[in-house]
């Protein structure tokens, strides 16, 4: 993903950024809000991550996936920039989330189902699935996010985080056994049955 | 599987029976609902979880899981104006 040089002139910039790179703008932004719960840091980042896709658009070639390409950068820029000065203490580094849950680095944990039944969560408020997603560690709730809620395949999740297929694989399950416990008990504090 | 055979599956059998392979099926299940196994796979995944009752609700409760992801959580709109000082700011 953008490792070839392409040699734009002004109107194919402007035509790739404003076709291509644009349409994916709602996505973007709400991929920066649920990375940093905070309208304006997830507007520095969505203006953060155009700027930096219009100045490496050679970098992009034609025709191929403008979403992840965008998304990449956005994720780059999020670790690089905003996780460093963020003051959130509920995010929390992956790693040391990793060495919590697994022992061994690469097996996944064999763990028993929280009892949670679809019904329950068929019959769950919006704002309560998005309190258990954003008490999430942030590189579990990434996983999440670009999984169900944009839809990518694991393939480009592993060129958008930089990750082997095999840790999207392996994080994505910890992530939803993670999410599942979280609603579990968020349900049964709630009563509900 | 009949809406039958399932209701006496499930009066017969404990709610809290649990499959012995169950965290194998249950990433299985994900791996079949994220796109990710061939159409030979979903019938190996589809045929255990139709026999099994534990297996079964776990598959329901991960669609479910990932249809309230989808549908209940608020996505926002970027603002025309925002839009605008974004092109003129990346084009500059």
């Amino acid at each position: 993903m953008g490792k070839s040089k392409v040699g734009y002139n002004d109107i194919e910039k402007n035509d790739i950024f404003d076709n291509e790179f644009m349409t994916h703008i709602d996505a973007l932004y709400n991929f920066a809000y649920k990375l940093t719960h905070n309208e304006d840091e997830a507007k520095d980042l969505l203006q953060d991550t155009c700027m930096k896709a219009f100045r490496f658009i050679n970098s992009f070639e034609r025709g191929t996936n403008a979403k992840a390409w965008l998304f990449r950068i956005l994720k780059n820029s999020f670790i690089n920039d905003y996780r460093k000065k963020s003051k959130n203490p509920g995010m929390v580094d992956y790693q040391e989330v990793e060495t919590y849950y697994s022992s061994d680095g690469g097996e996944i944990e064999t763990q028993s189902t929280p009892d949670l039944r679809s019904e329950t969560v068929k019959g769950m408020l919006g704002d309560e699935i998005t309190n258990a997603l954003n008490s999430m560690a942030v590189d579990f709730r990434t996983v999440i996010i670009l999984c169900d809620l944009e839809g990518f395949k694991y393939d480009e999740m592993s060129k958008i985080l930089d990750i082997p297929i095999g840790t999207v694989r392996s994080r994505l399950h910890r992530a939803r056994n993670i999410l599942k416990e979280k609603l579990a008990a968020y349900a049964a504090s709630m009563g509900y049955k | 599987m009949g809406a039958f055979v399932r209701w006496i599956q499930k009066t017969m059998m404990s709610k809290k029976a649990r499959c012995p392979k169950e965290e194998y099926w249950i990433e299985l299940v994900r791996l079949m609902l994220d796109g990710q196994t061939t159409d030979e796979e979903n019938a190996y995944v589809l045929k255990h979880v139709d026999g099994c009752y534990r297996c079964y609700d776990n598959f329901d409760l991960e669609k479910a899981i990932r249809e309230a992801l989808k549908n209940k959580l608020i996505n926002i709109k970027v603002s025309d104006a925002f839009i605008a000082e974004i092109n003129r700011k990346a084009k500059a």
